[in-house]
Parts: C-alpha cells; sequence; structure tokens
C-alpha cells in the first residue's frame, strides 16, 4: 500500500509520510501459523470434526443413530458376516418342556376383565402351547384374559401388519451388540464428546480466568482469600471431587457431566491467569490507564484481558483435549451420558467386554476417533502456542 | 437401645447345657427349621463375643466355631485366605448321585474319601468381567463364577464351547433360586393405586416389555423369563404355570388408548386429564443399570410414554426405596431359604418399609398370604400361592422379568464339585488332584 | 529459612480447616446413608436407627463435625462402617501395593523422559524432534481405558507375558511379577504427557543467554545440555513431580481395578460407593495433608536447586 501511495502522490508532505501499521499479535501469530504445515494440517483435521459435530447436532447426519439396524454385533462390512453373529439364542425353557399345563379355576377377578373383552370381539381360546410366549404366539388357555387377549391382538393385526424390519447382517463398520450402526454412533458419539469437552472447557477457563484475574488484580486479602480457596480446592483429591460433585448435582444429563468437569479443573488456568494479572499490574499501560480515570473493572477487562487473552486461548485448547479424555473416566465410574445420548466415552464403556468376545470394532471405533481428535487438537495447541509466543520455538529451530 | 444385654432373659430361648439350645414358640413357625440353617444365622459362644468383638459389636474377623475352616486373613474387597480346621470332626464322602448323569463321575471321584481334603482356599474378589475371565483361561483360578456378559466367550447355548471341553473343563450350572421383577410404586401417585385407569397403565407398560429380547442381548441368554413368583428350586414353584402377561405392544397401546391416555402433540400420552405424564426408572450407575435403561427407553418408546432415568448409588436406591420414595425399579430377589414363603413375603402389606419395595397393600393378597403362612408345604398352600400369583398379574404391581443361570467354570484338576443353589460353600465336599497342574 | 517453614505449615491450617468443612458438608449432605445397606436385605425402620446411631450419624451436625476435628488431631479414624476394619489398618495395608506399583513407575517415567526429552531439546527442530512429538501426542490421545483393555488381552492373555491379575504375597513377586504389565500401562500412559512438558522446560532454559555463553566459551553440548540447562530446568520439573504425586496416589484406581492390586486408589472408589464416611475421610484428610507437604517440599528443593530463588 506504502508504494501506490508513493507512485500516485508527486510530492510527499510531512503531513503524508506513509508509514505501514505494524500487524498485531492476532495478525502476526496466524503469519506465523500458516508456516507451520503440522500445525494446519492438523487445524484442517479438527474443522472437519467441527463440521462434522455440526452436521450431526442439527441433525443431518447420523440422527437415526439409535435404530436397530444390524443383527446383534453385526460385523463389519470389510470383514464379512461373521456366521456367530448375533448374541446367542435364549435357550428353550428348561426342566420340564413336556409338562401339560395345569388348570386352576382362579378366583381372581380381572378389573380390567371387561374393558378387554371390549377391545377385542369373539375369540375361542386357542390351544396350549409349549412355547415361550413371543409377540403373536398362542396363548394358554389357563390365562382368565385369553379372549380378552387373543381379540386385541387380532384387532391389531387387521389393521395393519407390522413388519419387522429385516437386520442387516453386517454394517460399515460394524454393530454393537444392540445391532446400532457403530459408524453414526461414532459421528454422533464425537458430537456429544467435542461438544462436552469444548463446553466444560469454556466453563473452567471462564472461572479459572475471573478467579485469576480478581485475584491477581487486587491482590491483598482478595487475593488471600482467593489463594486459601484455591489450595483447599487443590488439596482435596480430584476423584474425590469429581465424585462429590457428581453427587450434587444429580444425574441430570450432558450438563451434569459438563459442570463436573468445569467446576473440578479450574485450578491452573486460576494459578496462570492470577500470575499474568500480578505480573501486569504493574505495568506502565496499567497505570497509564488508571491516570485517565479508567475503573478497575475496566482495567481488568478492556486493558489487560487482551494482552492474556493468548494464554486464556491455549488453556482453553489444553482444557478440551483433557475433559475430551476425561469424560472416558467418568463414564465408567458411571457418571457418563443418560441413555438417549451416545458419546465416545459411553461406546468404550460398552466395548470393555467386548474384545475378549472377539468383539472389537466399536473399540476400535470409538477409540480411533478419539485418537485422531485429539492427537489433531494437541498438535493444533502446540502450534497455536508456538504462533502466539515464539519465544519458545527457539532462535535456532523451525 | 445401645449394647445388647447378653444376660438377659429371654422366655423361650434357653441355653439348657454347653451345647444344647433350646427354643419355645408359641405358634408353628414351618420356617424356623430354614432360617435356622441359613448361613448369618448362627449360634455363637458368648466367650467370643465378649473377647472380639469391635465397636460395632461384630465378630467377623474373628469367626470362631466349629466348622470345616478357619479364617486366616481377610484382605477386606480383596481376598479371603481359608484354611482346614484341623480340630475339625471330619466326616466321610458318603452322598448318592440323584439324577443328574454329571453326579455318577463325582460318587466315583470323592466317596469313601475323609473329609475336608482341600487344605487352603483363596478366594478373590475381582470386579472386572475380562480379569476374571482371563485368569481363569490362564489357569490362575480353580474355580470361578461366569457372570452374563462374558458366557459367550466359553458357552454354546448352555453347554462349554469344544474349546473349553477339549481343555477337560467343566461347568455347573442351573437356575439360580431368585427372581428379577420390574416393580411399580404403589403409594405413587403417578403409577400407583388400584383404580381401573392406573392398573390399565402398569399391565400396559407389563405388556410392551420384551423379556426374550432382555434374555438375548443383555444377558445373553443365561437366564429364563420368570413366570412365576417362586423361582426353581424353592418349594412352592410350579414348572408348568404360565404367566398372563405376555409382551404384547400392540395390546399395550389399545389398552392405554382405551383408558384416555391420549398421544399429545409431541407424540407422548399424558394422564387421563391431560396432565403431562413422565415416568421416572431409578438404577444404579453401572454397566448392568445402563442396559437396563435402554431396554426400558425402548419399551416406553413403544407405547409412547415419557421416560426419565434416576440415577442413584446402591446404598440410595435402598433408602429411597424402603421410604416408598421412587417409582419404578428392577429388583431382584434370591431366595435365603428354599421355601416360596420367603418369595411371596415381597407384596405382603405390612412388610412395607422392609422388604416390600412395591409399597403394595393388596387386600387380597394379604388375606390369602396371611392363610398361607400358618400352613406347611401342601397342595392347599399351593393353591393360595397361584390365587396369589394370578394377583400379581391382574393388579401389575410387578412384571416378573428373570431367573439368571448360575455358572460355575471348574478346572479340570477340581474334583467333587456341583454347586448347590442354598448351600454357598462347597469346599468342604470338594478334592483337588495335585498331580494334574 | 526455618521461620519459613514455621510459616508455611503455619499457613496449613486455614487450608486443612477448609479442607475439613468442605469434606464434611459435601459428605454429610450428598454422601449418602450407609445404614440402609448395613441393615441387610429384610430390615426395618427400627434397626436403621439402630445402625444409624451406632454409627454417631444421628448425632447433630455440630457434634460430628467436631468428632472428625478430634479424629484428623489424633489421626485416628476408627473403623470402616461397611467391614469394620480400623482404618489405620486399611491405609497401612493398602499404600504398600500402589506404592509397589508407583515408586518403580516414578522411577522409570522420570530417568526416560527426561533423557528423551534432552535428547529431542538437543535436536530441536530437526525431523527426529517432530516425529517424536507426533508419536507422544497419538500416545497420549488414547484413552487409559483402552490400553488397559487391550493390554490385559494381547501381552498377559494371547502372549502369555506376564499375570493377567493378581496380587501375591512377597514383595519381589509383586515387584517383579504382577506389578509389571500394571508398570508398563502406565509408563505409556505417562511419559509421553511428561517428555512434552520437560522439552518445553528444556527448551525454555536453552534459549537463555547462558547457554549462548557457554558454547562462546567453547563448552561441550554434552556438558551444557546434562549439567547447565538440566539443572537450571529441575526447578519446573521438580515442581511438577511433587505436585503430581498425591494425585498419582488416587489416580491408579483404573489400573487397580483391572489387575485386581488391593491399593488405595481402589479403596476409594469401593469407600464412595458405599458411603463409607471413615475411609472417606481418612483418605481425603491424608491426600491433602500429602499434596501440601509436597508443594512445601517442592518450595524448599526450589530454593535448593537456585539460590536467587526469594521465598516469600
Amino acid at each position: 500500500m506504502a508504494n501506490e501511495i508513493a507512485l500516485k502522490a508527486p510530492a510527499r508532505t510531512a503531513r503524508e509520510v506513509p508509514h505501514t501499521v505494524s500487524p498485531g499479535l492476532w495478525a502476526l501469530a496466524w503469519k506465523r501459523l500458516k508456516s507451520d504445515h503440522v500445525g494446519m494440517v492438523s487445524l484442517a483435521i479438527v474443522v472437519v470434526f467441527i463440521l462434522m459435530m455440526i452436521a450431526s447436532g442439527t441433525g443431518l447426519i447420523a440422527g437415526d443413530w439409535s435404530k436397530e439396524v444390524g443383527v446383534n454385533y453385526a460385523a463389519p462390512s470389510f470383514i464379512g458376516a461373521d456366521i456367530e453373529a448375533g448374541a446367542p439364542a435364549a435357550p428353550a425353557a428348561p426342566a420340564a418342556p413336556a409338562i401339560p399345563a395345569t388348570e386352576y379355576k382362579s378366583d381372581v377377578v380381572d378389573p380390567l376383565a371387561d374393558v378387554l373383552a371390549e377391545l377385542k370381539g369373539e375369540k375361542k381360546p386357542r390351544a396350549a402351547s409349549a412355547e415361550p410366549p413371543a409377540a403373536g404366539a398362542g396363548e394358554k388357555s389357563v390365562d382368565p384374559l385369553a379372549d380378552v387377549m387373543a381379540d386385541i391382538r387380532k384387532d391389531a393385526k387387521d389393521k395393519k401388519a407390522e413388519v419387522a424390519e429385516a437386520r442387516l447382517p453386517t454394517l460399515p463398520l460394524g454393530g454393537d451388540k444392540w445391532g446400532r450402526d457403530v459408524l453414526k454412533k461414532t459421528i454422533k458419539g464425537s458430537e456429544t464428546s467435542i461438544f462436552v469437552g469444548l463446553a466444560a472447557a469454556a466453563v473452567a477457563t471462564f472461572l479459572g480466568t475471573l478467579f485469576g484475574a480478581i485475584a491477581g488484580y487486587y491482590g491483598k486479602w482478595v487475593d488471600d482469600a482467593f489463594n486459601w480457596f484455591y489450595s483447599v480446592f487443590n488439596a482435596i483429591p480430584y476423584l474425590l471431587l469429581i465424585l462429590a460433585v457428581a453427587a450434587v448435582l444429580q444425574q441430570k444429563g450432558t450438563l451434569t457431566i459438563i459442570l463436573i468437569l468445569g467446576l473440578t479443573g479450574w485450578t491452573g488456568t486460576f494459578r496462570l491467569i492470577r500470575g499474568e494479572y500480578l505480573k501486569h499490574k504493574a505495568r506502565e499501560y496499567v497505570q497509564a490507564a488508571d491516570a485517565i480515570g479508567a475503573s478497575n473493572a475496566r482495567r481488568m477487562f478492556v486493558h489487560i484481558f487482551p494482552n492474556v487473552s493468548h494464554v486464556v486461548l491455549v488453556q482453553l485448547s489444553i482444557y478440551t483435549v483433557g475433559f475430551i479424555k476425561a469424560e472416558v473416566i467418568l463414564s465408567f465410574l458411571g457418571f457418563g451420558v443418560p441413555v438417549d445420548v451416545v458419546s465416545w466415552g459411553s461406546m468404550l464403556n460398552e466395548a470393555q467386554n467386548e474384545l475378549i468376545l472377539g468383539k472389537w470394532w466399536q473399540l476400535a471405533a470409538a477409540g480411533t476417533a478419539m485418537a485422531i481428535l485429539v492427537t489433531a487438537f494437541s498438535l493444533f495447541t502446540d502450534a497455536l502456542r508456538d504462533a502466539l509466543d515464539p519465544k519458545l520455538k527457539g532462535l535456532a529451530g523451525a | 437401645m445401645g449394647s445388647f444385654d447378653y444376660a438377659a432373659k429371654i422366655p423361650g430361648l434357653e441355653a439348657v447345657d454347653r451345647y444344647t439350645l433350646r427354643i419355645r414358640l408359641k405358634q408353628p413357625d414351618y420356617n424356623l427349621p430354614y432360617v435356622l440353617a441359613h448361613e448369618p444365622t448362627s449360634a455363637v459362644a458368648r466367650e467370643i463375643v465378649a473377647a472380639y468383638a469391635d465397636e460395632g459389636g461384630r465378630i467377623m474377623s474373628n469367626p470362631v466355631g466349629t466348622g470345616p475352616y478357619k479364617l486366616v486373613k481377610w484382605v477386606r474387597s480383596s481376598k479371603i485366605v481359608l484354611e482346614a480346621n484341623p480340630d475339625y470332626r471330619g466326616f466321610v464322602w458318603d452322598f448318592k448321585a440323584g439324577s443328574d448323569p454329571e453326579d455318577a463321575q463325582i460318587v466315583k471321584e470323592m466317596k469313601g474319601k475323609k473329609m475336608p481334603q482341600v487344605g487352603r482356599i483363596e478366594i478373590s474378589i475381582m470386579e472386572e468381567d475380562q480379569s476374571r475371565l482371563l485368569a481363569f483361561q490362564n489357569g490362575e483360578l480353580d474355580l470361578m463364577n461366569l457372570e452374563g456378559p462374558l458366557a459367550p466367550k466359553v458357552l454354546n447355548d448352555g453347554t462349554l464351547s469344544p474349546e473349553m471341553k477339549k481343555k477337560g473343563v467343566k461347568l455347573s450350572r442351573f437356575v439360580d433360586p431368585e427372581i428379577s421383577y420390574h416393580y411399580w410404586n404403589m403409594m405413587d401417585p403417578v403409577v400407583g393405586g388400584l383404580s381401573k385407569e392406573k392398573i390399565a397403565l402398569r399391565r400396559a407398560m407389563a405388556m410392551a416389555y420384551p423379556v426374550a429380547e432382555e434374555i438375548k442381548v443383555v444377558r445373553n441368554g443365561q437366564a429364563v423369563e420368570a413366570q412365576f413368583p417362586i423361582p426353581p428350586g424353592v418349594v412352592g414353584h410350579d414348572a408348568s404355570y404360565k404367566s398372563s402377561v405376555k409382551y404384547d405392544p400392540a395390546a399395550a397401546n389399545a389398552l392405554l388408548d382405551k383408558f384416555g391416555y391420549k398421544k399429545g402433540a409431541d407424540g407422548y400420552r399424558t394422564l387421563p386429564d391431560g396432565k403431562p405424564l413422565l415416568i421416572r426408572y431409578a438404577s444404579r450407575p453401572d454397566s448392568l443399570g445402563r442396559q437396563q435403561d435402554e431396554m426400558w427407553k425402548k419399551t416406553f418408546d413403544s407405547i409412547g410414554i415419557r421416560m426419565e432415568v434416576q440415577k442413584e448409588k446402591f446404598a440410595e436406591l435402598l433408602k429411597l426405596e424402603k421410604q416408598c420414595k421412587l417409582q419404578m425399579r428392577t429388583a431382584a430377589w434370591i431366595a435365603d431359604y428354599p421355601d416360596g414363603d420367603n418369595f411371596m413375603q415381597l407384596l405382603y402389606g405390612r412388610n412395607i418399609y422392609q422388604s416390600n419395595n412395591a409399597c403394595a397393600q393388596i387386600p387380597e393378597y394379604d388375606k390369602l398370604y396371611e392363610q398361607a403362612l400358618k400352613m406347611p408345604d401342601s397342595p392347599e398352600r399351593n393353591r393360595l400361592y397361584h390365587e396369589m400369583a394370578k394377583i400379581i398379574e391382574t393388579y401389575a404391581p410387578w412384571r416378573l422379568d428373570i431367573s439368571r443361570y448360575r455358572n460355575m467354570l471348574v478346572q479340570p484338576r477340581v474334583l467333587g464339585y456341583k454347586k448347590h443353589p442354598i448351600l454357598h460353600q462347597e469346599w468342604a465336599y470338594i478334592d483337588v488332584a495335585a498331580e494334574k497342574k | 529459612m526455618t521461620a519459613y517453614i514455621i510459616r508455611r505449615l503455619w499457613q496449613m491450617v486455614p487450608t486443612m480447616a477448609g479442607v475439613i468443612v468442605l469434606v464434611f458438608i459435601l459428605f454429610n449432605w450428598i454422601g449418602g446413608d450407609p445404614a440402609y445397606v448395613l441393615a441387610g436385605k429384610i430390615s426395618n425402620q427400627e434397626q436403621i436407627d439402630n445402625i444409624r446411631r451406632q454409627l454417631g450419624v444421628d448425632q447433630p451436625y455440630y457434634v460430628q463435625l467436631w468428632i472428625f476435628v478430634k479424629q484428623v488431631l489424633t489421626g485416628d479414624f476408627g473403623a470402616s462402617w461397611s467391614t469394620n476394619e480400623r482404618v489405620s489398618n486399611i491405609l497401612a495395608t493398602r499404600l504398600g501395593p500402589s506404592l509397589t506399583v508407583l515408586v518403580p513407575l516414578l522411577f522409570l517415567d522420570t530417568a526416560l523422559s527426561l533423557t528423551l526429552a534432552l535428547a529431542v531439546a538437543y535436536v530441536r527442530g530437526s525431523l527426529t524432534d517432530r516425529m517424536v512429538m507426533i508419536v507422544c501426542t497419538i500416545g497420549l490421545s488414547v484413552s487409559v481405558l483402552v490400553y488397559i483393555i487391550v493390554f490385559q488381552y494381547f501381552f498377559a492373555y494371547k502372549l502369555g507375558w506376564f499375570p493377567v491379575q493378581g496380587w501375591g504375597n512377597s514383595f519381589l513377586e509383586n515387584l517383579f511379577v504382577y506389578s509389571s504389565l500394571p508398570i508398563l500401562i502406565a509408563l505409556v500412559v505417562s511419559i509421553a504427557p511428561n517428555l512434552r512438558l520437560y522439552r518445553t522446560f528444556f527448551l525454555d532454559e536453552i534459549n537463555q543467554d547462558y547457554v549462548r555463553t557457554g558454547r562462546a566459551k567453547g563448552l561441550s553440548e554434552n556438558r551444557i545440555m546434562w549439567i547447565h540447562v538440566l539443572r537450571n530446568a529441575s526447578i519446573p520439573i521438580i515442581t511438577h513431580l511433587m505436585a503430581g504425586l498425591p494425585g498419582l496416589l488416587l489416580g491408579a484406581f483404573l489400573i487397580e481395578r483391572f489387575f485386581s492390586i488391593p491399593g488405595i486408589g481402589r479403596e476409594v472408589i469401593l469407600a464412595v460407593e458405599r458411603s463409607d464416611f471413615p475411609v472417606i475421610k481418612a483418605l481425603t484428610v491424608y491426600v491433602a495433608f500429602a499434596t501440601m507437604a509436597s508443594n512445601l517440599l517442592a518450595d524448599l528443593m526450589y530454593k535448593a536447586a537456585d539460590p536467587r530463588v526469594q521465598l516469600k
């Protein structure tokens, strides 16, 4: 831009002396990041995952992950249908399949007898069958409601035949014990896990930054109070803290997990930000802000915060990775996502007993997806940190 | 209250001499012999309690008796080590074979031996299924309780897989004298009560539950559907009885429609008066609890009822249950002693806040129960039990679920082992062949 | 120095007080009622009340809190509510197995990560550096649960190199036979993050002026790395190690559970499951104390390693 001005302007006056605008921290960081190949590849992978998360969150893909489309433990397509696939059939009734049903005349009056009779028409009781009861199978004549039940069933059959969908013998990445598609579960699970990781990281970073800022800025007894609170929190074993918070919050869904992780994980950020605020508080620009009459809050958040924001960003990244992994452990301890939600943690938890049965695909899928994302995120965090604070990379290094 | 006064005279309980305890009853109690044979009930010398009791008054870390083994080491929740008691009077193994074909082999291995043969027993507590099974297959364990999740690895439909048979591993298997059942809190405003519409609600839920699928997927085939409130192996059980409660989601839906549980705009049913309907299912935060949640989620979805899961630790579940504050849960009861009364008492009105976790008080049921209480095992009592089973099916405080198989894996070198459903320790009746390692 | 130590010990008191109150509130409020489990299958309200009386949970809160404080001061937390084993005995017997796994792990981990980190920092920026870091990152992106399941299945069962689980009676047997696979798994999980961290510390030092001066003076790289850089980087390394110690004790609960090692981590999970308050109280207080003590120790070692450091 400076050159263009020089070309156009015939002469330069003092007022028109061009100067280059020096790029700010973020622009410089972005430039550095762009030249870091590993960092960019990682960023790309993370972005892909986040796009997948959004697509899955809006229901575009994997919305029907909970449908049981395959046989139990369906094998992955690239392996081929497993002749042993499916859980073993329920064994025949033990001990006495040949004993005919004994007739007991019952005196019990069924309060619903008239209603059930009304719901059905007239139907003669069918002969007794020795098979264990299944939908639509024969009824026992022992049953005082047999007629009534038979008629309801007849009614239902007349309406429409609800065809049970055929279950697929193989699925792209295999099926779990219920026959749900592992590929869809992995996609939906990544949405949950990443969301939990990001949200919990946001909570923890927010708390840590807020507390750290207040403690570091105000100092004296405020700092002492926060430090005391921090020491107490830190001294209690992390495991117990998690279990305690989990018990307090009572299982109410994914929000609980986010709160558990967020409310217990802020201590690291607190220390860091407090140190930063202590350092910056004494600097001249803050004194200058004071001189122009900026309030404490303004000084804390408008003046100082932008200078520590790169630390906060890196912390956010680190926490995300940590919390995604922690969610797996929480699931193992029984504080995972509720039953209608799937996450990598719940998948790995289910997969615990599957490897030894030879069903390795759910473990592999969730484990691999998590490994790819966490690796990419970690490498990206490294690149981010290097880009924002190049001193660490060293003068001699790349 | 406070400490127990062991010197106080209690009418009916009398230590006649050093080796005799006399109990006098005011009225017949046919269950007393069973209760006395039950493991937690033992007569213990007073000097032992005085010497070893801890602050809780318990002496379980120093049991002193005349049995075949003594406790040598106890690392809580980890390991128990027993060693043969040298002062034990001993006995000669002299049991007769029953109808089971495997009995003949056991008699051949053990007849005439002076018991106990095994000198040292180490019992390990291992929570993880994989650890347990791998340890057994590696030869690190002689006996192992095979739980459902890994059963498909070594069992084919109830018998050992060919590779296990080739190694000479034996299987001791029978249906445990226990029932699992889903109960609804009869004192709960949403699901409880004896009005027709509440009965219809419960029966619809019962009809919508696919027990066969639970057995197949959750239990890996290691259970049978419970038809009668008294399980196999317990006096009063009727193997030919078939419950009238059948899996029929269409009928369940029709029943709910009929009683005014209309579906709202969101596809979920409301109460007949239009208020929202939400069922709270309570379960433990472990792997089984999660699978139970999934089973019931499918069930409720198939009849259009909104469901919410309440997760609590086991201790908390028990507390809320005993206070009748839960709405619905899946519970199990294993026989303390092999008499049907042990099961039928679970719905007796006077046991509310104790073992009656459905908090049920059905007048007809209670009347029949009190009559049955006065009877020994007999066709008359069985008839009463059948009536009571019908009442359970009709009023639906419960939906019977399953009875699980007990599978014990036995290494080839263990001789004479046959798992007993009620007597839980077989140590004094088995032997180990030292040569085959 | 002594004045500093005394002041730090004195400062522990309000922290410990905070821990006591927090634990008390948390577990009294939401810890659950152990009486119902202890009462057994068939019990009535009278029996449950009696048990609660025996355990002392029917007394007013301030009485229970005072009892708790006395317990902390005397170090005697009574007996476990569920198994009646004395808490001091529980801790004494469970600490051994935990340490048998932990101490060798710490030695191996520190030795390996320090060496590798130093080597990698030396060739910073090179392909080796990047490859090692990427492998590390991949390594720590797999959940420890996956490692345990897979390693136990393959190395213990399929290949038979280690026992699948268990714990023996002799110390040597425990150390060499039963701890091997657990230590291996823990090593795989913990080397990666430590390596990355130490590398950062070393790089921080390598960029300092004194390294340039050293090179200008003609010192060999080896001497610079091993003696000067290591010594100066030791401060953050020590702090990191010490801060992580108490957490390691309890954090091994997954490994202890899968390998049936009767250690402290496993004990904590069981205690919480059973609302066994004495055990929970004792463990929390001891670990809190250990955390504060190790922080103090780290600060003191700070001073010993770097005289410039002003202890305030």
